[in-house]
């Protein structure tokens, strides 16, 4: 099987440089059916359906607990799932040890072997795919060089600083030439600095081998940037698959909406119905109009929500359409704008974020909710 | 301009110490270490000092007298080797065993108390007691030869007491505990996530052991090894009760003990202790010299 590896042209022209376009990947693809599992009481995933096409970079996103982690563990098959398929290119591989899926994975806190030079890292998945001496060491280097970090093929693991720890655990698995690339919140460990360095070398990474790559974050910027296709999880379920303009644009839940930045969510009534606009009653009895998201009747419950950043502000005393007088309780300057807590009519301050640094607390003014901007999603029971 | 005078000459206090200057003592860190110090010296030096002056007591006038008789003399030389051959193979058995089942069990959360607790029972028996046992247990008409004559196994009883298998059979018993102990310790200490970067690597169990964990085990097995060497290479109690304490156990304890008690003869009783260190430290020295040549870190991958 090794000796296949090695003499498939398409394979070892993976590691290379750039060259534009994508190299082909090394499946075509990877479904995934009803995986379903259980740890006691708790659900960790329900039922997680998912279809990946070769070469496609998909971020499992959602915060901790919403089954991001068990998905990527049983995919690598570090944890057996209870029920459900895996297919890999239309070969059943639920069953199959991890030792024999020839996936790469990279780990959080990097799992580097400390007893080992970095070469010999990066060399050891080939030694375990039996791969002539002479041969390692053609593979090793341009895999260093790749992750630039030549220089340090004959250090120890502790004695690199964490970006460079991460970048050979990156190395160890790419050697390797895997048919699935798995990443468990590879960046969380990192300084904010970093984390974007590495992000780009992530995206640089995937670029020039194709590799078809499984990406778990909490980070929604992260999921973001680097993937072709977003899936949103809460509570072991998928509750949203699309692109990062989708996911971002387009919120099919109001969970969706808050945890990629909808920060003001607000319960409602339906009023009334007219084609793309609905109007909302909120509590303390004012009148919104927004985008409806999802299929609504008169008088039932649902969410209002809009991010800071799409909130307009106006001069006290302005009119027009979802129009409100509203009041400045805090300033948070952040650099990048400037975040405001607003009270208002409604029944909870509203977050704003602005380009205007001349607000101080006290201020009074309007705020303006921009009909297309503020999504009505069916009230789901939580927040 | 006295000011700025003042300013440009450096206080004397910053001044790097000069040669001859006396360095100031820190009473305090005195005072804290004392007790320990003071133990150290009585209880270790003191007692090694005196046992190298005594050893070096001869009437020939020649120091080492004590040290030549010693060697000159096989039945005496040969207590080495008969210490050696129960030490070593007691240690290395203790190891082959406790190092798979560390291995096993440093993620086995169930029964782990239970389990330890049974494993540590030993601890708690002196080697009196378990030579007591022992002798019933494993004598002729002992509990462990019956069995293996009702299985068929055997066809009579087998001998496992007042031999070197009766003694092997008490070291290995009453030191394992530590030697599991230790490993166990060195075991859990490692992250579980190298063995899972290892096996998405296509490491197979075995691989994993040989080449993740068991090099990240081995300042644990150097420790463990060091700790169960010395303990065993002192045996006497169980040399005397379950051994031929005049034949193939006679071991370089009951050589001192004869030469002090029976011979009264604390000079070469001295020497026998000094050369009893002195092959306890060479063994330490060779293992723990093998440990610094590996790798000797925190056995984790990264950050935790």
């Amino acid at each position: 099987m090794s000796a296949q590896l090695q003499t498939d042209p398409r394979r070892s022209a993976g590691i290379g440089p750039a060259t534009g376009d994508r190299p082909a990947p090394r499946i075509e693809r990877l479904r995934i059916r009803a995986l379903t599992k259980q740890f006691g009481e708790l659900a960790a995933l329900s039922a997680f359906d998912l279809d990946v096409r070769g070469g496609e970079f998909i971020s499992l996103l959602g915060p901790s607990g919403c089954g991001k982690t068990t998905a990527l563990n049983c995919l690598a098959g570090l944890l057996e799932p209870d029920a459900g398929q895996i297919e890999l290119d239309g070969e059943d591989i639920v069953r199959t040890a991890p030792e024999r899926r020839r996936f790469g994975m990279v780990f959080q806190n990097y799992a580097l072997f400390p007893h080992l030079t970095v070469e010999r890292n990066i060399a050891f998945g080939l030694r375990m795919q039996r791969v002539p001496n002479a041969r390692i060491g053609e593979r090793v280097t341009p895999a260093l060089d790749m992750v630039r970090l030549r220089e340090q093929r004959d250090k120890y693991p502790a004695q690199l600083s964490g970006g460079q720890q991460q970048r050979i655990a990156i190395a160890r698995a790419i050697v390797t030439e895997p048919r699935l690339m798995l990443m468990d919140e590879p960046l969380s460990n990192l300084d904010a600095k970093l984390r974007i360095e590495m992000r780009t070398e992530i995206r640089r990474l995937h670029q020039s081998l194709g590799l078809t790559t499984i990406y778990v974050t909490h980070d929604q910027e992260e999921a973001l940037s680097l993937s072709d296709r977003v899936v949103l999880m809460e509570h072991g379920v998928v509750r949203q698959v699309g692109t990062p303009r989708e996911v971002y644009l387009e919120p099919s839940s109001a969970y969706t909406a808050n945890f990629l930045g909808a920060r003001n969510l607000l319960p409602v009534q339906i009023a009334a119905l007219s084609g793309d606009r609905v109007e909302v009653a909120t509590t303390t009895g004012i009148t919104l109009t927004g985008r409806p998201r999802g299929a609504f009747s008169a008088d039932e419950a649902a969410i209002a929500a809009i991010r800071p950043e799409h909130i307009v502000l106006h001069p006290a005393g302005q009119d027009g359409i979802n129009t409100l007088p509203g009041a400045v309780q805090e300033v948070e300057f952040m650099g990048q704008g400037t975040q405001l807590s607003v009270q208002s009519a409604l029944p909870e301050e509203i977050i704003v974020r602005t380009d205007q640094d001349a607000w101080s607390v006290g201020d009074r003014l309007t705020l303006q909710f921009p009909p297309d901007r503020l999504f009505v999603f069916p009230d789901e029971g939580e927040g | 301009m006295a000011r700025s005078a003042g300013t440009i000459a450096p206080p004397v206090e910053a001044l790097p110490a000069v040669a001859g200057r006396r360095r100031r003592v820190n009473w305090p860190v005195v005072a804290l270490l004392a007790p320990a110090l003071i133990l150290v010296l009585l209880l270790f030096i003191y007692p090694l000092a005196d046992g190298i002056r005594l050893s070096l007591h001869t009437k020939s006038g020649n120091p080492f007298a004590n040290y030549g008789d010693f060697f000159r003399d096989a039945r005496q030389r040969d207590t080495i080797w008969n210490t050696l051959r129960l030490a070593l193979p007691a240690t290395l058995i203790n190891l082959a065993v406790a190092i798979p089942l560390a291995y096993r069990m440093r993620r086995v959360v169930h029964f782990r108390r239970l389990l330890t607790g049974l494993f540590v029972i030993p601890m708690s028996l002196g080697t009196v007691l378990i030579a007591q046992g022992m002798l019933t247990f494993f004598g002729p008409a002992g509990w462990f030869n019956k069995t293996l004559i009702a299985l068929h196994l055997v066809g009579e009883p087998q001998r496992l007491v007042h031999n070197r298998t009766g003694v092997m059979i008490s070291l290995i018993i009453s030191e394992f505990p530590v030697t599991f102990l230790i490993l166990l310790a060195f075991a859990s200490g490692i992250d579980p996530n190298l063995e899972r970067a290892a096996q998405m690597l296509g490491a197979n169990t075995w691989q994993r052991f040989w080449r993740i964990v068991f090099p990240l085990m081995i300042p644990g097995i150097a420790t463990a090894f060091a700790l169960s060497f010395v303990a065993t290479f002192a045996v006497f109690p169980s040399a005397v009760m379950l051994g031929q304490p005049a034949g193939e156990t006679r071991v370089i304890a009951i050589a001192a003990w004869q030469a002090a008690y029976e011979q009264f003869d604390y000079a070469s009783a001295s020497a026998i202790a000094i050369i009893m260190a002195a092959i306890e430290v060479l063994v330490l020295a060779l293992v723990l010299g093998a440990r610094s040549r590996f790798y000797r870190g925190p056995a984790s991958g990264g950050k935790g």
